[in-house]
């Protein structure tokens, strides 16, 4: 009987034992996202800095929990985290592949943010204001983005490691009427990871 | 001899037009691997190969962490993973277009420990980004999360 009990006690404990734990961790500037964790019956929603929840016996329940505790769980994989993408615009005059002098002065980060990387991949974007056709935006917004990468390369960089496109119009960085100038749509997104 | 000028003109083209076609068959790389330290493996099918900075990652890939194994790797979205020693990662799922932003990944964390920071396939739509651990399952809103299945 006394055996019985021991198995079940066993059991009980074996049971209760955590099978996943979820925490949401803040952001650099102090804020947080969001996740929800389900268990297929019940869902959890996790929208604070150390907001955690459990999972035992098949079920999530919200906790809570810290730095510290934090720390301890996660030291290594935090550890292993990668340098954060960077993301760089720059701007040209009114139909060119010129940069602007403020924008030269800029583009010359896109080396100080790779110098921090031990490997990196390059994406470049090219994009236009609303004056004009769309297909002479189409292909001067590919000329911008060539024209970056074809200066990043003589500046060193690996050119198997640089994607580029042009999104013409698209995805203005100030919504426009047609066939406005706007100075600020006239750029080359940079992304370096 | 101008007729074997052309001829291995078009050996050239043809060969070209192989090169292409071998080259999208292979689905493109989702990630690189940006650092590693101790013992990492990706098992990619059959084969199981030490993981190393610089490195490609494709969908369907398993990251396997040794005792004092960790990895970080970034994704073409931006989003930022980590894993801790005694962790298997599966990429199940990663679509992700460029053009617009609009992809889905789907991450089988079946033990271990990882840390992931949602680039833009979260920001695409609330259901894009999920984490599946052996018995729940996390949906991501952004942006910076931690998840441990313990051995």
């Amino acid at each position: 009987m006394r055996r019985y009990l021991l198995l079940i006690l066993i059991f009980a404990a074996g049971c209760a034992q955590r099978q996943a734990y979820f925490v949401v961790l803040p952001n650099a500037d102090g804020s947080s996202g969001a996740i929800t964790v389900s268990d297929g019956q019940n869902s959890v929603l996790l929208d604070k800095p150390y907001a955690a929840s459990e999972e035992k016996r098949g079920a999530v329940t919200a906790t809570t929990s810290d730095s510290q505790q934090v720390q301890q769980i996660f030291g290594s994989a935090l550890a292993a985290q990668p340098i954060l993408p960077s993301h760089f615009r720059l701007y040209f005059f009114r139909d060119t592949e010129t940069l602007t002098p403020e924008s030269v002065v800029e583009y010359k980060k896109v080396f100080e943010d790779i110098k921090r990387r031990s490997v990196y991949q390059v994406e470049v974007i090219g994009y236009t204001d609303t004056l004009g056709t769309q297909q002479h935006n189409q292909e001067l917004s590919l000329k911008r983005a060539d024209a970056i990468r074809d200066r990043l390369v003589h500046d060193g960089l690996s050119a198997t490691s640089i994607s580029v496109a042009g999104r013409g119009e698209l995805d203005s960085a100030v919504p426009t009427a047609a066939q406005v100038s706007e100075p600020r749509n006239r750029r080359v997104e940079i992304t370096v990871r | 001899m101008p007729g074997l000028g052309n001829t291995i003109k078009y050996l050239g083209a043809i060969c070209a037009i192989l090169a292409t076609s071998v080259a999208s068959a292979q689905s493109p790389a989702v990630a690189q691997i940006k650092t590693v330290s101790g013992q990492v493996f990706i098992q990619r099918g059959a084969n199981r190969v030490a993981a190393k900075v610089g490195d490609p990652l494709f969908e369907k890939d398993t990251i396997d962490t040794g005792a004092d194994g960790s990895i970080g790797v970034t994704f073409v979205d931006n989003t930022v993973m980590s894993a801790g020693p005694n962790s298997e990662v599966a990429l199940d799922q990663y679509r992700f277009d460029s053009n617009n932003f609009n992809g889905s990944m789907l991450t089988d964390l079946n033990k271990g420990t990882i840390s992931m920071i949602s680039g833009d396939i979260a920001k695409s739509s609330p259901d894009a980004m999920k984490v599946k651990t052996p018995s729940a399952i996390l949906g991501v809103r952004g942006t910076h999360f931690a998840v441990q299945v313990p051995e």
